[in-house]
């Protein structure tokens, strides 16, 4: 009941409120979600194609990371406010979507996914930094490889389904 | 013309067994999103490298060739897909105006990203030997970040307009 309170609040907000009235401001704010997030998705996977040990072999994966982990997050930055103006929108309808609750799901278990293999994954790096990952790093990868497949469809689910 | 062509397709047995699964149109957007997400990654990390933005450590021109495939291949994945959208729902595309400046500028891009890539095929040093060509370079960089982001916009105004 406070959830519910709390989204009518929110969608009730004079922001809110005009990007569900406006004609053009949410298509608007769709557009940067889905530019930045292709750019969130293309970054991570391209690292995640290199912890399965399927592309960049012959590159420290220091290297890839440092050089596409800005990329990410700068994006993710752009997508995730993107995504809360839209939510914000129709707070209670996105709320009772099933598909946008598999949607945040994912999220969370991607993001729980980097943050193990940051803490574990990585503990021995300099072993297999110029070399083909071992078994936990390539688990880390196949399953963040997944997991994003599975946010963009069950994000274009939520756009039939709202 | 294209609307009785887009009246015939429509009514085609492929056209409407596609429609008629109302999970296709998902399915195959969700491929075509992924692939735009390798496309336009590989693309903004090869265009920001043109224009000075980042620095990697790898060449340019070794960037750039081991791009090449996968820009080529998600764009032949984005091709498919997207025939696919086109024909379950053909006046959506075909009769909209963004569609079209849509097609026009992933043909732009395509030209752009050809001309980049074979001329550092012949020589590696190719954009960066002079300040001419280091502008050149510069001005391409930029054009293919302009029109990617254009195209991707484009793409999801289809739907509005």
């Amino acid at each position: 009941m406070a959830v519910e309170q709390a989204l009518t609040w929110l969608q009730n907000l004079n922001f809110p409120t005009q990007i569900r009235e406006s004609d053009w401001l949410f298509p608007t704010i769709e557009t940067v979600h889905v530019f930045a997030l292709v750019l969130v998705v293309g970054s991570i996977m391209t690292v995640d194609l290199r912890l399965l040990g399927l592309t960049n072999r012959d590159r420290p994966f220091s290297q890839l990371a440092a050089e596409m982990l800005p990329w990410t997050w700068v994006a993710f930055a752009v997508a995730a406010s993107a995504g809360l103006l839209m939510f914000s929108s129709k707070a209670l309808i996105y709320y009772g979507n099933i598909p946008f609750r598999l949607k945040m799901c994912c999220l969370l278990l991607a993001g729980i996914n980097m943050a193990l293999f940051h803490w574990i994954g990585m503990r021995d790096l300099e072993t297999w930094d110029r070399k083909q990952p071992p078994r936990l790093a390539r688990f880390a990868g196949g399953t963040s490889l997944l997991l994003w497949t599975a946010i963009v469809a069950a994000g274009r689910w939520v756009g039939f389904t709202t | 013309m294209i609307e009785q062509f887009c009246d015939w397709l429509s009514r085609t047995g492929v056209s409407v067994a596609f429609q008629s699964a109302n999970w296709f149109v998902p399915l195959v957007q969700t491929v075509h999103i992924i692939a735009i997400a390798i496309l336009l990654t590989t693309v903004y990390v090869v265009s920001f490298r043109l224009v000075g933005i980042t620095r990697g450590a790898q060449p340019l021109a070794t960037l750039s060739a081991r791009s090449a495939p996968w820009i080529w291949t998600a764009l032949c994945v984005l091709l498919a897909s997207g025939i696919l959208l086109t024909i379950t729902e053909p006046a959506r595309e075909l009769l909209n105006w963004v569609f079209r400046v849509k097609m026009l500028m992933v043909s732009a891009l395509a030209a752009i990203l050809w001309m980049v890539q074979s001329r550092m095929r012949r020589n590696p040093q190719y954009w960066t030997e002079s300040p001419v060509r280091r502008r050149a370079a510069r001005a391409i960089g930029i054009a293919a970040i302009v029109v990617g982001a254009g195209i991707v916009t484009a793409g999801r105004w289809i739907a509005y307009v």
